[in-house]
């Protein structure tokens, strides 16, 4: 039986060079780095009885705990990152010990390396992208001559008539409105993706969990050189400057610790 | 400061969520956060997920119960 007392140490992220710690200090006073293989892991340690196995499964459930629990982790990954570049873990990777997460650096010795080279001096930045689908079809209307005959067509029709037009005209109305948001999303993904050193999309998360009234079209992530950045926020500007009185918002956020551009070859990644 | 990088609030919660719970690294621990416990995080949120649907496509993979879990 483990005493009550006991710690364990849990790991943020890992760089390359020797971290600042001095501002990330401010938010978790036991902070502190373990260089081990060339590595630097900066780790804090947590009271098993908050971060114990059957804990830790009760405290996920509680969704302050979780709240609070997870800015801090993002907030200590971005102090770092001001000074280096750093491979951010997942949220309550723990060690029982020193010796077991430097266990843990020597398999991955290599990897992390060669992570850490391609992250240097590039950030990530994330584009979101919705789509008010009605106030698109409205411009929609406005500019398509199919849509203007139908409806031509729907005043001159009888009423039989133009109740089967004006079903036709929502399915033309609903396609147009697929093809853009397609083709606009697509376009944006690809001029964005060119500025960038490596480019993500990700699943679209559905309205109960982004609170908005318009759907999101597009979730993608991107790596960029420092060097970029600027040019890769005017793109940003020029896409909404093109798109957002047509229904469209951009949400762009950064400089965000390299979550999207860490990926562990698949075999290694396996339960302990 | 770049004027868009605006981690407002609200927003960040949600992305900081799904970044720091879907897309940190993952490297065996001595304690492993399972994915059921990661799901309970989302069943914590329920207020904002509608259905199990929902929290597949949240985390962009099957769903898989703590039964399926072992290995």
């Amino acid at each position: 039986m483990q005493s009550a007392k006991k710690q364990l140490i849990y790991l943020y992220c890992v760089t390359a060079v020797s971290p600042t710690l001095k501002e990330a200090i401010k938010l978790v006073s036991n902070l502190y780095f373990v260089y081990y293989v060339d590595l630097y892991a900066i780790v804090g340690k947590v009271a098993e009885s908050e971060f114990g196995q059957e804990d830790l499964k009760a405290n996920m459930a509680d969704l302050e705990w979780v709240k609070t629990k997870i800015s801090l982790h993002e907030k200590v990954i971005e102090s770092v990152l001001t000074n280096t570049c750093v491979i951010p873990f997942k949220f309550a990777t723990l060690f029982n010990t020193d010796e077991s997460l430097k266990a843990m650096l020597t398999e991955y010795t290599e990897e992390f390396k060669t992570i850490l080279k391609k992250l240097k001096n590039k950030e990530e930045w994330g584009v979101k992208i919705y789509c008010d689908t009605e106030k698109l079809k409205a411009s929609v209307i406005n500019n398509e001559s199919e849509i203007l005959e139908i409806e031509n067509e729907i005043n001159s029709s009888p009423p039989g008539k133009a109740f089967f037009l004006e079903k036709k005209k929502a399915e033309l109305l609903a396609q147009s409105a697929n093809a853009i948001i397609n083709e606009y999303s697509q376009e944006s993904f690809e001029l964005l993706k060119e500025l960038s050193f490596e480019a993500r999309i990700n699943k679209l998360l559905p309205k109960e969990v982004t609170e908005r009234e318009d759907d999101m079209v597009l979730n993608s992530a991107f790596l960029v050189s420092k060097d970029k950045v600027d040019d890769f926020i005017n793109m940003v500007d020029t896409l909404k400057m093109h798109y957002e009185n047509k229904g469209f918002f951009i949400d762009c956020t950064g400089p965000w610790p390299p979550y999207n551009f860490c990926g562990l070859s698949k075999q290694k990644v396996r339960n302990a | 400061m770049h004027n868009v990088a605006i981690k407002s609030k609200e927003v960040t919660l949600l992305e900081v969520l799904d970044r720091v719970l879907n897309k940190g690294v993952v490297v065996s621990g001595d304690i492993v956060i399972s994915v059921a416990d990661v799901d309970l995080i989302y069943l914590g949120l329920k207020v904002l997920l509608s259905s199990v649907e929902t929290m597949e496509q949240l985390r962009g993979s099957p769903f898989v119960g703590p039964m399926q879990e072992a290995t």
